[in-house]
């Protein structure tokens, strides 16, 4: 885990993405009974994996996080793929993310205070 | 790197919300068509039944697998004059009992918030373990 040396980027760039992922879980939740809509996610984490499996060093802004449709749920008969129970668990999982990355990145940011407070 | 899923027992007490959701429509099927004599090819209608199947090997959660048509016979009630009257003067019924029916939703419900209840739960954890970041 050397390749990353600033753990402030690697967490804001996980934040963006989870920002990015709400919005596609809102998309799809106003989408609930469009005919014809299939959801969309977020692929964030299987970039970030493959970047640090990746020899040579990983630049952060270069991850980019990615919209796209898992098509892996089953259809409705109105070529919807959506339901609020999935979209309900994503959101559970965005959030508890989200609040991991806050927690950590409030963390980092109380150190550095300890740092220069010492006298 | 492999990424951990930390997450697995929400997708697998979601799974479980929508088992029952999916149970839930079915069962309000049955009871819709509970006085259905012609379901469009001039029988009765079947009663349907949910066939629950664990997703992978072992630890994935639930999927419906199936819709099972309930094959035992069905009612037959006394009703002359009833277009579809036999000879004798019997309709024949679907094969749904309201009674079953209605246990079968009590069940459905209990399960589908049993789910809901696990995934509160675990979120909860969760949220614990984060406060050790505090």
């Amino acid at each position: 885990m050397s390749k990353i040396s600033n753990i402030i980027d690697l967490l804001e760039a996980g934040i963006k993405a989870e920002g990015l992922r709400q919005k596609a879980i809102a998309n799809n939740v106003a989408n609930l009974e469009t005919p014809g809509y299939r959801r969309i996610d977020v692929k964030f984490e299987e970039l970030l994996a493959k970047a640090l499996n990746s020899s040579g060093s990983v630049d952060l802004s270069k991850i980019e996080a990615q919209i796209y449709q898992p098509k892996q749920t089953p259809v409705k008969s109105n070529g919807n793929d959506t339901n609020l129970e999935t979209e309900v668990g994503e959101m559970v999982k965005n959030s508890l993310r989200h609040k991991t990355y806050i927690r950590l990145l409030y963390k980092k940011y109380k150190k550095m205070e300890l740092a220069m407070n010492v006298k | 790197m492999e990424i951990d899923n930390t997450f697995g027992p929400i997708d697998i007490a979601i799974s479980g919300m929508r088992a029952q959701g999916e149970n839930i429509k079915l069962i309000s099927s049955n009871v819709s068509n509970v006085q259905t004599t012609d379901n469009g090819n001039g029988q009765p209608y079947r009663r349907l039944e949910a066939l629950f199947k664990t997703d992978g090997d072992g630890m994935g959660g639930v999927i419906l697998d199936e819709l099972a048509v309930d094959m035992s016979d069905f009612h037959r009630i006394l009703k002359p004059g009833h277009p579809n009257a036999d000879e004798q003067g019997y309709v024949t019924m679907p094969n749904v009992n309201l009674p079953t029916e209605m246990i079968n939703l009590n069940i459905a419900t209990r399960v589908y918030q049993a789910n809901v209840a696990v995934l509160k739960r675990y979120q909860r954890m969760v949220e614990t373990a984060l406060e050790l970041l505090r």
